[in-house]
């Protein structure tokens, strides 16, 4: 097999100092800029008022006490169960009586369920703008520039991630193209932000994009369009078929005998 | 353990207590006075952590607890600097603030109009509410906390602290029966908190030692309570409170002048007392065991001396009396 010539491209070092330095810089700078917008664009997580607040923490309650029933003595759950049940089906603790049995309200038409949706919304753009601006300032100014060489050698696989905008065949994988001297920057300055901004900032976009995926797999508690009726009323059943027993039931004799062993 | 700024310095004793207030001035000299939140500022200079402020309001309270009133009052000032007059645990602290300031009953009933002025406009502010509970309290008018206390449950009953209160109070007016209604409550949401199952077992001893409790009355609580501190134990090995309830109510089923050989209880779902046997060794158990714990408190050995000073001794009178009573 014939020795492969190693590759020299004559480049002028200037491109070092106006096209690496300038992305890296601007990406940089974006990020924090992006970081600040995030903050600034926060909305305060609104205020329950006390009738929403009754609703979802009378729910707690009754959950709690399906969780933790073996604490006390079958006479106090009776109590507690005859009481929560007859609220919660009669929907005592409702913050909308009059709206039992009703469908539950089109989440979209909720202002409630707006402020959401907005929050979401502002965080896709404070992304999206940013590189869109930044991606074409790059093709508009820096396409087709070969601006530095990799110093370990890399297989042929990588020429599509290194070489994006320069269309050769015969190039070692080693030199990079400016495109994709931005693609790993977005990639790569998670540690340069958790240095400058702290470990929670908003610069980096693929946290963001970890945080969407997670909440969209939990299911929402007291998200917008559950109904709460229907909930009390689940948990009302789930109360009603607990069959008790405590802990105190023969503790006397359990711990006799722990001390004993 | 040395007592930390990290944690809320209620449970403190005195001297802890001044020993944190005393480090006042070096905390607050140590720390910014303002963190700047503007970009650059915040680039070079050291960052804020929650820690920050968690210690200033401890030191905050324990510098009112000993009469610090200055460092309080500058530790106030931060935490109003950094988080504005408008928020809820600011508003409860700087009424806490006030209400140390104030000299006699008319500036305490100013401070519970300004309370019930900031409720009005935002009816969850809780760290107000439960300041305006405590205010009512600590001015001696119980029957109005309770009423509070109970209005603020009616909408937030996952709230341990406030229950345990509500149970404080309730207790103090002899009201066994609620008082024992609310602590289960706070069993509901800390099934495994030992002290709770202890607490619990102390208030239904004096329920069933209160006058008017008939007999049948008085040994249901008796068997409860014995079962409860006998939870206590065995979810912590030497809790001294749990041994010493325990000691009690066995000498008290013991002694119990109609002789609960019918153990049989009137209903299903009250507990039934354990056999006397079986009584007999638990009392013995914890005998054994607050001797223990009373031995090696004395000899002072490691890890024996996180107790109390004084719940040793209420231990070692008991351990006493009950041998003058054997002797005899």
């Amino acid at each position: 097999m014939a020795q492969i010539p190693v590759q020299t491209i004559h480049r002028d070092p200037q491109l070092f100092y106006w096209i690496l330095l300038p992305i890296t810089i601007v990406m940089v700078l974006t990020g924090i800029l992006r970081h600040y917008a995030t903050v600034m664009l926060a909305t305060a997580p609104k205020k329950l008022d006390q009738k929403t607040m009754r609703e979802q923490r009378w729910l707690m309650h009754g959950i709690n006490l399906r969780g933790n029933y073996h604490v006390l003595s079958k006479r106090s759950f009776n109590t507690r169960r005859d009481a929560l049940t007859a609220a919660f089906e009669s929907g005592a603790y409702l913050k909308n009586p009059e709206n039992r049995g009703q469908a539950p309200p089109n989440p979209l038409s909720d202002p409630s369920a707006m402020d959401g949706m907005m929050g979401m919304m502002k965080n896709q753009m404070a992304m999206i703008i940013p590189n869109t601006l930044i991606m074409s300032w790059i093709n508009a100014f820096f396409s087709g520039y070969v601006i530095m060489k990799l110093p370990f050698p890399l297989t042929i696989k990588f020429k599509s991630m290194l070489q994006a905008g320069v269309a050769t065949r015969d190039m070692d994988p080693r030199w990079m193209s400016s495109i994709s001297w931005y693609f790993l920057c977005i990639f790569g300055l998670q540690s340069v932000f958790n240095f400058l901004l702290g470990s929670d900032n908003a610069a980096s976009q693929m946290a963001q994009q970890m945080n969407q995926m997670g909440s969209q797999g939990t299911p929402q508690m007291f998200g917008p369009g559950v109904d709460p009726d229907k909930q009390f009323r689940a948990e009302a059943e789930n109360l009603a078929v607990i069959e008790h027993y405590s802990v105190l039931d023969d503790v006397e004799t359990r711990l006799l005998e722990g001390i004993r062993a | 353990m040395a007592p930390s700024l990290l944690h809320p310095p209620s449970h403190l004793s005195p001297a802890a207590a001044l020993q944190l207030s005393q480090q006042a001035p070096f905390v607050l000299q140590s720390s910014p006075a303002t963190v700047s939140s503007a970009p650059l500022t915040a680039l070079f200079s050291a960052s804020e952590t929650p820690d920050l402020w968690l210690k200033y309001e401890n030191l905050l309270l324990s510098c009112l607890r000993t009469g610090d009133e200055h460092a309080a009052h500058q530790c106030l000032d931060r935490l109003v600097a950094r988080f504005g007059e408008n928020n809820e645990r600011v508003q409860a602290l700087k009424g806490l603030v006030r209400e140390a300031d104030a000299t006699n009953n008319a500036d305490l009933e100013k401070i519970l109009r300004d309370y019930d002025n900031i409720l009005a406009e935002n009816g969850t502010n809780i760290p107000v509410t439960k300041r305006r509970i405590a205010l009512l309290r600590s001015m001696g008018r119980v029957p109005e906390a309770i009423t509070m206390l109970v209005r603020f449950l009616g909408f937030s009953p996952t709230d341990p602290e406030a229950w345990s209160e509500l149970a404080d109070l309730y207790l103090s007016q002899g009201m066994y029966s609620q008082a024992i209604f609310a602590l289960e409550e706070v069993l509901v949401m800390a099934p495994n908190a030992w002290n709770m199952h202890a607490r619990l077992g102390e208030v239904q001893y004096m329920a069933a030692s209160a006058t008017g409790a008939s007999d049948a009355e008085s040994l249901k609580y008796l068997a409860e309570a014995l079962k409860r501190f006998a939870r206590s134990v065995e979810l912590c090995d030497d809790y001294l409170r749990g041994y010493y309830g325990l000691k009690l109510v066995t000498t008290k089923l013991i002694n119990y002048p109609p002789k609960p050989a019918v153990v049989k209880a009137t209903d299903v779902d009250d507990f039934t007392v354990p056999t006397t046997p079986t009584v007999e060794k638990l009392n013995e158990l914890a005998t054994e065991k607050l001797s223990e714990i009373v031995r090696r408190y004395t000899a002072k050995e490691r890890h024996w001396r996180g107790y109390d000073e004084a719940e040793i001794a209420a231990a070692r009178e008991l351990l006493a009396k009950d041998a003058s009573q054997t002797e005899k």
